[in-house]
């Protein structure tokens, strides 16, 4: 297939200084945000006890464990900053993310044993399962670092219970093992309860010689018989027995190693446990890099540095996303399908790292005289009208049948409404389009590069509307809300205010909560909140963004669970005519 | 050869970059539109100078309506 693959179809230009220079503010604007970010991130390694305390105790942290786990220049963190029940630890006590170990993409995630040693927190499980539920869609190994001391029982009742609480992710796991997706799992320090049932429901269990596991823990076992409240002479009596308990904990290697075979091997040293992972990540079956590409890898034929003078801060400036495109695939090289129609969306065969992609971004700006065909009103991108949302389903539909996986870039504003856009059936295809996702199952991954706004943000890969997205980026001009703060306001409030005036009230109290209402929406529509809330699940650096597409793709292609050999390829049969 | 820069769509002249005078290159910002809810860039579409400016800021121009002419 070299006259499809080897050389696709060049697009994109490079920035005049005219550009650079109009864009300055903007790009600084970025920049700033990104800033921002970053400071918060730095905050979010440092929660708890620092490192030096930690390796004074002759322990690693989790962030030294990964480094020396996960091959240089691979990891791809996820969920730094992600709390959405705003824990006071600022965190919830995971650390995760994609990474290669030994040239092979895992999920990696641990514990952060610098707080509450390792502590399960409200809001952890979520995060959990976002890395459980990555694996399984990527269908790679998920690896863990164990280090949990079980639950932080002063807030037992935001977490333990329900159907997506701390014990969740032990069936995950079974779930997993059954889609014969490994879970490794190194294990460090005291584990009890939900720390026990973390290291016993993995694959395979490496310990350090220190570690244990249990149903339960000391604090349980050396502890009272309830008596209905605590007095004084109790709580001596408490005193007396934990300082009488002179058992080491249960659980430990000579009981899980020698006793019971459940740790497969036992290190003296912590490094020991990371090089036994990477034992057990090289004896796992994976495709070479060189398997499923198409053509040999290329760099992008424009810097990565252009987005900040190319993705307008503005929200409201239009932009063209092609030249955005040009920066993150290979060569800025593509097989544009169905070019003439649906000009609102692009969709196309792109190359990351050699192997094939399916494209869709929204284009921005005016979309010409006459279209949609069926309003008398001016297209602009960004919003989706009927042609875009065939032409989505099309592609989306032939990805699936190619096995190519997809990668979402979104800027919308929504789907166009009112009666003639209803007749024009948007409804049903915006649906239609969600239904041909389900269709597909192919991983797929989504950038918010800008707007998610409205159904637009479900129906184009979003991870609200289908089981295939793997993980969802922000940028530092992501604004993820259900419709602009001002139009909900006008929505909100606009009846309010007739009344208002109509009785001859003042109408100051109404404009009031107008403003306060636009402002709650900018405060909770914007990168840093999208990733504390898990709308998105990491911001990156505009300059980062091909190294995540890089991962994704790498990862997908790593274990597939089904292929499509090139020749039998369809879509760029149809895309060639 | 004059050349006339249209506008692309309806809406308000948000503002001018240029002026008269001004030597601009194929896709230079000339001036921006918004309409709805979206700020437009307008572009040369080929190298020269401005020579006549008819857009004015706060400006609202139909579709088509000359904006500025390149000498």
């Amino acid at each position: 297939m070299k006259p499809y693959f080897d050389t696709m179809d060049p697009f994109g230009k490079a920035l005049k200084p005219g550009r650079i220079k109009r864009a300055a503010s903007s790009a600084d604007a970025l920049r700033e945000v990104e800033a921002g970010i970053g400071e918060a991130v730095t905050a979010a390694h440092e929660v708890g006890f620092p490192t030096e305390k930690i390796n004074k105790r002759g322990w690693m942290t989790v962030y030294q464990r990964l480094e020396y786990l996960v091959d240089a220049g691979t990891w791809c963190p996820l969920h730094t900053l992600y709390n959405p029940l705003e824990n006071a630890e600022g965190t919830t006590n995971v650390v995760d993310g994609l990474g290669q170990i030994d040239g092979r993409w895992a999920v990696v995630i641990g514990f952060d044993n610098k707080v509450m040693a390792g502590a399960w927190l409200p809001g952890q499980s979520e995060n959990i399962l976002r890395a459980t539920d990555l694996a399984a869609r990527l269908h790679i190994p998920l690896v863990w670092l164990v280090n949990c001391s079980g639950a932080k029982l002063p807030e037992q009742e935001k977490f333990y219970a329900n159907r997506r609480g701390a014990g969740t992710p032990f069936y995950r796991h079974a779930e997993l093992e059954q889609a014969g997706i490994p879970v490794l799992a190194g294990i460090y320090g005291t584990n009890p309860a939900g720390g026990g049932y973390q290291s016993i429901s993995p694959t395979i269990l490496l310990a350090h010689k220190d570690a244990n596991m249990a149903v339960g823990g000391v604090g349980i076992v050396s502890g009272m018989a309830p008596k209905g409240g605590f007095d004084t002479a109790m709580v001596e009596e408490l005193i007396a027995k934990a300082n009488a308990f002179t058992g080491r904990p249960p659980g430990d290697v000579a009981t899980h190693h020698d006793a019971t075979g459940f740790f497969t091997r036992v290190y003296d040293e912590e490094t020991g446990v990371l090089d036994g992972l990477k034992d057990y990540m090289r004896a796992m079956p994976a495709y070479g890099a060189t398997f499923f590409q198409a053509a040999d890898p290329k760099d992008p034929a424009f810097p990565i540095d252009d987005l900040y003078h190319l993705l307008p801060a503005n929200p409201k400036e239009v932009y063209d996303f092609d030249e955005i495109l040009a920066r993150l695939v290979d060569g800025s090289e593509r097989l544009e399908f169905r070019p003439d129609y649906g000009p609102e969306v692009f969709t196309g065969v792109c190359k990351i790292d050699g192997r094939l992609v399916g494209c869709i971004g929204n284009r921005q700006g005016y979309l010409g005289k006459g279209y949609p065909e069926y309003a008398d009103y001016p297209g602009m991108g960004g919003k989706l009208y009927r042609q875009g949302l065939i032409k989505m389903n099309e592609f989306v539909a032939l990805c699936g049948r190619d096995r190519l996986p997809i990668i979402w870039f979104q800027d919308t504003s929504g789907i166009d409404v009112g009666e003639l856009a209803e007749k024009a059936e948007v409804l049903g295809l915006g649906q239609g389009l969600i239904y041909s996702i389900q269709q597909t199952d192919v991983p797929m991954m989504l950038v918010v590069l800008r707007k998610g706004t409205a159904a637009a943000h479900y129906v184009m890969g979003g991870p609200t509307a289908n089981r295939h997205n793997a993980f969802s980026l922000g940028t530092p001009a992501t604004e993820i809300e259900v419709m602009h703060g001002e139009t909900a306001a006008v929505a909100t409030y606009a009846r309010r205010a007739a009344k208002e005036q109509a009785a001859g009230r003042s109408l100051d109290p109404v404009i009031e909560k107008m403003n306060e209402l636009v402002e709650r929406y900018h405060e909770t529509s914007r990168p840093a909140y999208c990733a504390q809330q898990g709308f998105v699940d990491e911001v990156v650096k505009l300059t980062e963004l091909r190294r995540y597409l890089q991962a994704f793709t790498g990862a997908v292609y790593q274990n597939p669970t089904s292929i499509c050999p090139r020749h039998h390829m369809l879509l760029p049969r149809v895309i060639r005519g | 050869m004059a050349e006339d820069v249209l506008a692309p769509l309806a809406g308000k002249v948000l503002s001018v970059t240029v002026g008269v005078g001004d030597v601009v290159e194929e896709d230079d910002e000339l001036l921006v539109l918004e309409a709805m809810k979206m700020e437009t860039v307008v572009y040369a579409p080929a190298d020269g100078t401005v020579s006549t400016i008819m857009a004015q800021v706060g400006q609202q121009v139909e579709e088509d309506d000359p904006l500025m002419t390149l000498g």
